[in-house]
């Protein structure tokens, strides 16, 4: 026997390596799959009498039909909004009362009987304090009562079914019908929409899901939307008819906010993803009653108090900026109003104010202070008087009307309150979704994408309706 | 109040549309200006040479010869600019020309070895990792060959797993520069009846290209010669009858197979299958690759597996099917990918 060198190997494999051919890998790896198949099939016996009644596929039949499919799939959504709105009431007011009413004047005190100087009680308790506490009473509720509701869907196996449902519109603007999921639940809030996403396995469809998820109206925007809604949009119509015509806007906002998630991932998919990889597989879960407890437990610590810690880590910056900038003063004028003013020509353009323009930079880090923002700003720029409680403290109203003189103070028109609804709709996600963006993608790139997009699709689009509207209205 | 008024809305869209066309000429996909700078940027010296190698390497390999002429038309530049270039490759010791006839040299061959080596890896990458269609690897290939180093080669070659075959079915030449003989015959040769595998397609012509793709042929298919003659071609692909023009026929290279697997025979995909109705798996179709190719395998939809169809979208698409044990949705594009048996089914 002769002694083969290793050259000699090496050579021999490397010809070798030429007449395997290209799918030496898959066919191995096929054949031990097969094995490995054929090996459970032989050892495995599995029960149940087979021809038996089967509840999974009748409730199937139910759930995903042709006539019976939709409806149901609609009315339980309907009925998830419904509960976390009427269920949300009372223990927001609750904790604004708690925290704003309650707590908030006890620190105040409680600094001047430290006493501390203005400043440092007005940073700690006017600014900090008062933007956490404001965005915990307006999140916290809706959230805890959203997201277990949700993951009880998702538990009990109908979600996937939704997916199942909607998987051919999806298919149409180049996404997974899972998006469905990701989508609604963006409707609580956009950053846990975007942690959601990780139920879809296809790389491409995956960032699609992630950088549309802000045209779903989260939970942070729909009080500006109503807000708005019933105080100009509702005002067109004879009384008996303004509660039903602003409802009627808010959601009109909403459904363009759909429209404009399935244009997006549309022309996503065939320009600037065109190349990401996709593998659309959706499972269908065997039915099986929801562990109530387990996923009380569960959503509310994955979802509700991660998002919650996020949104809390970003207020407090928040709440310091906007107390900073209302009492920091150069010259005659405070940085806000530096500000307003150098903003307000380019809002103007655009059918907005500069109050507006500068409300939505600093309350990136929660669109819930956008509406309380808005008002502190115009109240200190405009000198409305009887308002408020002092630079940089921001508040509520009692009323719809107080509500309207301070917007008309600040120079609002119907344009205006158009348009707020649009841009509250379209702009940059808040920076807690922001951030979850990128630790979901772990990508610069992808981040800047979702941030920006949105914020110049809005800005065009409040600018086109403005000119639009001008025209429209001068030659009238 | 009104300082809307201050705004003419008239001259602030005709600013709106200055500014967007302005964007759209500088920013316009392929043929804006700052695409068409990058292309010019990217057109250097170094393209040309590498380019040029490449053709006449191509030429060798097929067994033509390269001349002034095919430089010209294969990198589209003028007489003149092939006379400087053929100077400067000579200068550069990668090229001999004797008369009108052009060989390599051993370092010229190596170079042209190592550009093709880029080339064919970049197109496995992209048919593997990426969704990019396969109209596309190929031209983006052009450019990437000439922008990788040698260390980004082979740790992208380590990174696949050292693939031998590009996904037209052209063997990828080794870091050392071996590549093995040409295989396989014209699909125009094939006999009546005979049964053989694609093992290469031509990239180029575009269009060629691109109806072998639609009509399903790719490398690792199988195909049944039907009947021949000057006009047109009628052969089998995977059980599903095509013709063709000899002419695009000619770019398709097979070799003969003497038995045939369960795989092509079948014809039946999982698309065919009727809601209710069982069959048995006999494989997934090699045009089917990549992530998605592992993804239907980790779902358990392997040759000999039981199929069943339960339920439809009402829409017709997806279809629900189950899978020992499971329901798994799969959209009809993909069920397309999966070749079934249906007498298989039969009895179980």
């Amino acid at each position: 026997m002769n002694a083969i060198s290793n050259d000699d190997i090496l050579l021999k494999a490397g010809n070798l390596r030429w007449e395997v051919g290209e799918n030496l890998h898959d066919s191995l790896m096929e054949s031990l799959y097969t094995e490995a198949s054929r090996i459970a099939d032989r050892v495995v016996t599995r029960s149940g009498a087979p021809g038996r009644f089967n509840w999974d596929r009748a409730l199937d039949k139910l759930l995903t039909g042709r006539w019976t499919g939709f409806p149901i799939m609609i009315l339980l959504l309907m009925v998830v909004f419904w509960l976390t709105i009427a269920g949300s009431n009372v223990p927001s007011s609750l904790l604004a009362s708690l925290l704003l009413d309650t707590v908030h004047p006890v620190l105040r005190s409680l600094g001047e009987s430290l006493s501390m100087p203005w400043w440092l009680s007005g940073f700690l308790f006017d600014g900090v304090y008062l933007a956490t506490a404001w965005v915990v009473s307006v999140m916290l509720p809706p959230m805890a009562i959203f997201f277990p509701l949700f993951t009880l869907l998702e538990d009990f196996g109908y979600l996937p079914r939704v997916a199942f449902n909607l998987d051919h519109l999806f298919r149409k603007a180049g996404a997974h019908g899972k998006q469905a999921l990701s989508m609604s639940m963006g409707y609580g809030c956009n950053a846990a929409g975007i942690i959601s996403t990780r139920i879809i396995d296809s790389p491409r469809e995956r960032l699609i899901a992630i950088i549309t998820n802000n045209f779903s109206l989260c939970n942070g925007r729909w009080p500006t939307q109503i807000l708005v809604a019933t105080l100009f949009i509702g005002a067109l119509a004879p009384p008996a008819l303004s509660g039903f015509l602003s409802a009627s806007a808010v959601v009109a906002v909403a459904l363009f906010g759909i429209a404009l998630t399935f244009l997006t991932s549309w022309f996503l998919s065939r320009t600037v993803l065109k190349g990401e990889a996709s593998t659309f597989s959706l499972e269908l879960p065997p039915y099986r009653p929801p562990q109530v407890l387990k996923t009380l437990y569960t959503s509310l610590i994955d979802r509700t108090i991660l998002v919650l810690w996020r949104a809390v880590m970003f207020a407090v910056p928040a709440g310091a900026v906007i107390w900073l900038i209302s009492n920091i003063h150069v010259g005659e004028l405070s940085i806000a109003e530096y500000a307003i003013n150098w903003l307000n020509p380019f809002g103007l353009l655009i059918g907005l104010n500069g109050v507006i323009l500068l409300a939505y930079i600093i309350a990136i880090p929660a669109n819930e202070i956008v509406i309380p923002t808005i008002l502190m700003l115009t109240v200190a720029s405009t000198g409305v008087s009887g308002y408020g409680e002092g630079a940089g403290v921001l508040f509520e109203l009692e009323d719809n009307l107080q509500y309207l003189s301070v917007f008309q103070a600040g120079g609002w028109t119907l344009l205006t309150a158009v348009n707020l609804m649009l841009f509250s709709l379209i702009h940059n996600p808040c920076s807690t979704t922001i951030y979850t963006i990128y630790k979901e993608t772990g990508s610069v790139k992808w981040t800047l994408v979702s941030s920006l997009m949105p914020i110049a699709m809005g800005l065009s689009l409040c600018f086109l309706v403005a000119q639009v509207w001008r025209l429209a209205t001068a030659g009238g | 109040m009104e300082s809307h008024a201050l705004i003419n809305p008239e001259i602030a869209l005709l600013w709106a549309g200055i500014a967007i066309s302005i964007l759209a000429v500088v920013f316009w996909p392929n043929r804006g200006l700052w695409a068409r700078w990058r292309r010019t940027l990217q057109n250097t010296r170094r393209v040309r040479i590498e380019d040029a190698l490449k053709h006449v390497y191509d030429c060798e390999y097929k067994q033509l010869t390269a001349t002034h002429k095919s430089i010209a038309g294969a990198l589209s530049i003028s007489g003149d600019e092939v006379a400087r270039l053929l100077e400067r490759l000579e200068g550069l010791n990668l090229l001999r020309s004797e008369g009108e006839m052009l060989t390599l040299t051993e370092d010229g061959r190596a170079y042209a070895l190592r550009v093709i080596r880029m080339h064919r890896l970049w197109e496995r990458y992209l048919a593997d990792e990426t969704g990019v269609s396969e109209t596309e690897w190929h031209y983006q290939a052009e450019a990437k060959e000439h922008l990788l180093t040698i260390e980004q080669a082979d740790a992208l070659a380590v990174h696949m797993g050292n693939p031998s075959f590009d996904p037209h079915g052209d063997p990828i030449p080794t870091a050392a520069g071996e590549l093995p003989e040409r295989r396989g015959i014209a699909l125009t040769q094939l006999r009546p009846h005979q049964y053989a595998e694609v093992v290469h397609i031509e990239d180029e012509p575009t269009a060629v290209y691109a109806q072998l793709v639609a009509q399903g042929i790719h490398p690792g298919a199988h195909v049944r010669m039907i009947s021949s003659d000057k006009n047109k071609i009628e052969v089998e692909v995977e059980g599903v009858e095509n013709i063709l023009a000899p002419i695009v026929a000619a770019n398709v290279a097979v070799v003969p197979v003497g038995r045939v697997t369960r795989t092509e025979k079948a014809g039946a995909t999982l698309a065919d299958l009727a809601v209710g109705e069982s069959a048995r798996v006999a494989g997934i179709s090699r045009a089917c690759r990549g992530p998605q190719r592992r993804r239907l395998m980790d779902l358990g939809i392997l040759p000999g597996t039981l199929v069943t169809a339960e339920m439809r979208n009402a829409a017709g698409d997806p279809t629900a099917y189950s899978v020992r044990g499971a329901l798994i949705a799969l959209r009809k594009n993909q069920a397309r990918m999966i070749h079934i048996e249906r007498n298989g089914a039969n009895g179980v």
